[in-house]
């Protein structure tokens, strides 16, 4: 299907869905949200490939449904990648990824995926094809509404396009040093307070990592240092540990400083990020399930409550995207 | 009782202005060829004072600008005739420096400058500078979601920003923070010009100062020579902390101006910065060298401390007095473009120079595409500006033609109202005025600011008509 007739047929079954008060599932691999089956399956999962690339302006535009691994494969043969190291859950599209906002290890130090966001195409609950932001490292005409969909899961509106900031793919050395966690948050946070390039710091069984990029003072001056490989961070992102009979998996987002918390099994993003594995939910303000499945944090204020539900109503008036 | 009344009796007298004289400060920003004298302004003490301000207005029915240091270009703080300016100039504090989680809470009205001052003793800094930080307001910063020089490297606003403390039009607290869940909202204020709300508390990024940094100075025969260079530097993996480039009228004045050595008889020259660990700057500066000079520079200097360093920045500095000291008055533009199309850019900008018979100086951000033309008039000579208005606003269109956008870091104000209605077509204006809808029902933050109204959008003549049918005819418009 060519890309008009491909965005035309979205529009259409979206205003189809308006007339028949038909709710809508966005998904496109379906690697982290099950299919709800109040809802029909809107797939953006054919909507696939790079819209336009060129190296040089450290930009790319690609549409929805593209796989992470396409993605990222058509960045390398350019010594280029995805600045905010995206999880895949096995087959992940760009759009899921946008949709659930995830980030990597890398997030303190080269940003989050919104941070590299620069524009979207969408159609909004009335089948309206729209494109907000551009393909522009600075643009600040008009609300930022790409950046504000990060994280939507697909509730608002239907993105069918992404402009994304590309960054030279770099050479990376792991370092590993034996310690307890709260020693390792301590040293965690004074290294990200130093000139040393790193691009991960975290805590997992009993080792403290980090990660430097390019070139560097050597690390050897440090007890216990070890070089190892950076495979740690692929086992980190996506998080995905054996968890004990009833056990489940929280993912809390603290300040980097924050005490060790009980249960963590990992610390990742240079202290910000805690995995805690436990049957009761912890007690904490940013906290989210974490199972393989995304479930929504839903502990907004009111008046934060009041202004997504508004954001709902113009984008989606009629309320045929279901909320996840 | 009318709104200026009740707004001495719940402030001190000394804090809301409403003579001709205390007023006239306040009846331009940054952009003086737009002025307007306000109702009153109100300078509150602290955020209780704020909510009793936003209050006040609410009840009044009275327009709320909201205003930092005033130096934004755009007019995005312009008085409205009725209106009451908000400045949070006294709300300057530096609430908290955390130099282990490297984080500050500020007000809004702390000055740019003054958060990497006070975090330098930590060895960090605030990166966004802004050109103008030394007087520029955080709380306008994140409004406007400013830029810099070395946003290609490290981001703009909405990039350095972790939590904003809002009011709403009722004087309700909204917090917003990077940790919350869902619809990025926080983004979403970034930028938003003052229409969704009043920024009273901002937690900041801050990060360590670079180990080491050097300058790359390389002078071309030719604008596309140049600007085929940058394109290689970025291609060959290497992002630099600054990348600026300047023509050959800008090169002139600033070498007239600072004296700091520039090739005069050069078509265009580029400066490229690269900072990080020494061991990184020592490779990168040797590599954009050797890319510079196989891109066709004739001339290369690398700085070799940091008194050079700061030497050879003083002419790009100062270009835009420089170039001031050339004309009466001159007018900043701020459109992006895809780096592809730099060359193309300025030669159509050379043509409508001739067009119109005003003069550009062409200094601008290589590394991100965002241009900043001077166009040189007269505002005493009849007609003069609203000429050069019209150059300016062809520019623009131009920008948006090649791909680009109309404004790269200084924002719409009133100054790009028309030219958003090129930019964005009426169902994303629609949802623009949506979203302003939701935070501010009452529609009586900074109105008429960012968005253009539908109804300017047609009178522009960019609304289309089909079959003689409106599109959703039941929208007020005319």
């Amino acid at each position: 299907m060519s890309m008009q007739s491909s965005i035309s047929h979205y529009s259409d079954q979206i205003k189809q869905a308006v007339v028949d008060k038909q709710l809508l599932q966005i998904a496109g691999n379906q690697s982290k949200v099950p299919l709800y089956e109040d809802a029909q399956l809107l797939s953006i999962a054919d909507h696939t490939g790079i819209v336009s690339y060129d190296p040089a302006e450290l930009v790319v535009t690609v549409k929805a449904g593209t796989k992470l691994s396409d993605l990222s494969a058509a960045l390398a043969e350019n010594n280029q990648m995805l600045g905010f190291e995206p999880p895949e859950y096995g087959d992940s599209t760009i759009g899921g990824t946008y949709a659930c906002a995830l980030t990597g290890p890398s997030r303190p130090f080269r940003g989050g995926l919104r941070d590299f966001v620069l524009g979207t195409q969408l159609i909004d609950g009335q089948g309206r094809e729209m494109r907000f932001g551009g393909k522009m490292l600075k643009n600040v005409a008009g609300y930022d509404v790409s950046r504000m969909l990060c994280g939507s899961k697909g509730s608002l509106a239907l993105v069918t396009e992404l402009s994304l900031k590309v960054l030279p793919l770099l050479e990376e050395q792991t370092y590993s040093i034996p310690m307890p966690e709260g020693e390792a948050i301590l040293l965690m946070n004074k290294m990200q307070g130093t000139s040393l390039p790193l691009t991960g710091c975290a805590y997992f069984e009993g080792k403290f990592y980090y990660r430097v990029a390019g070139e560097h003072p050597t690390q050897d001056n440090r007890v216990e240092v070890t070089a190892c490989s950076n495979d740690v961070w692929k086992t980190l992102n996506p998080f995905q540990p054996k968890l004990a009979e009833g056990e489940k998996l929280w993912r809390l987002d603290v300040e980097s400083t924050n005490p060790a918390i009980e249960n963590t099994i990992a610390v990742g993003m240079g202290g910000t990020r805690r995995w805690v594995a436990s049957k009761n939910k912890p007690n904490h303000p940013y906290v989210t399930l974490w199972q393989s499945r995304f479930a929504p944090r839903n502990n907004d204020k009111p008046c934060v409550q009041r202004i997504k539900a508004g954001l709902k109503d113009v984008f989606d008036p009629h309320h045929i995207f279901k909320d996840l | 009782m009318d709104v200026i009344q009740a707004l001495e009796e719940a402030l001190n007298k000394n804090c809301i202005l409403s003579s001709e004289e205390a007023c006239r400060p306040y009846e331009c920003d940054g952009l003086s060829a737009y002025r307007q004298k306000p109702l009153a302004v109100a300078l509150p003490e602290d955020v209780e004072q704020v909510k009793q301000v936003l209050r006040i207005c609410k009840a009044h029915n009275t327009p709320v600008i909201t205003r930092g240091s005033g130096t934004g270009l755009a007019g995005g703080t312009l008085p409205l005739e009725n209106s009451v300016i908000l400045g949070l100039s006294k709300l300057n504090k530096i609430l908290q420096i955390d130099p282990l989680q490297r984080t500050a809470i500020v007000q809004p009205g702390v000055r740019n400058i003054q958060v990497s001052d006070a975090a330098a003793k930590y060895g960090l800094y605030y990166a966004p500078d802004p050109s103008s930080q030394v007087a520029c307001s955080i709380g306008g910063n994140v409004a406007e979601n400013s830029g810099g020089v070395h946003c290609l490297k490290y981001g703009l606003t909405v990039h350095n920003v972790t939590s904003l403390t809002v009011l709403d039009m009722d004087g309700e607290i909204i917090r917003f923070d990077e940790k919350d869940d869902g619809i990025d909202l926080l983004a979403l204020l970034n930028g938003s010009e003052g229409l969704l709300g009043v920024i009273v508390e901002i937690k900041l990024k801050l990060i360590p100062k670079p180990e080491a940094a050097q300058l790359v100075m390389a002078a071309f025969n030719s604008v596309k020579a140049c600007a085929d260079a940058v394109t290689s530097v970025l291609k060959q993996g290497i992002v630099p902390a600054g990348l600026e480039m300047m023509d050959k009228f800008s090169i002139q004045a600033a070498e007239d101006f600072a004296k700091v050595g520039y090739p005069v008889e050069a078509a265009a020259l580029l400066l490229c910065e690269v900072d990080g660990s020494h061991d990184q700057v020592k490779v990168d500066a040797q590599r954009v060298a050797d890319i510079l000079t196989q891109n066709g520079a004739y001339e290369i200097r690398v700085s070799q401390n940091e008194k050079e360093r700061i030497e050879l920045w003083q002419g790009r500095k100062n270009a835009f007095p420089a170039v001031g000291r050339y004309s009466p008055d001159y007018y900043c533009m701020d459109g992006t473009i895809p780096r592809s199309k730099l060359a193309y850019v300025l030669d159509e900008i050379d043509k409508l120079s001739e067009k119109y018979g005003l003069k550009v100086a062409n200094v601008f951000h290589a590394g991100d595409g965002n241009l900043h033309p001077l166009i040189l008039y007269d505002a005493n000579k009849p007609g003069e500006l609203e000429e050069t208005e019209k150059f300016g606003q062809e520019i623009l269109k131009l920008c948006v033609d090649v791909g680009g956008t109309i404004t790269g870091e200084h924002g719409v104000g009133v100054e790009k109202l028309d030219s958003m209605c090129h930019q964005y077509p009426q169902a994303e204006l629609e949802i623009f005025h949506g979203i302003k809808n939701v935070f501010d029902s009452s529609g009586l933050l900074n109105p008429g600011k960012a968005i253009p109204t539908l109804h300017r959008c047609a009178e522009l003549g960019h609304m289309h008509v089909h079959n003689n049918q409106l599109p959703h005819p039941e929208l007020e418009r005319f």
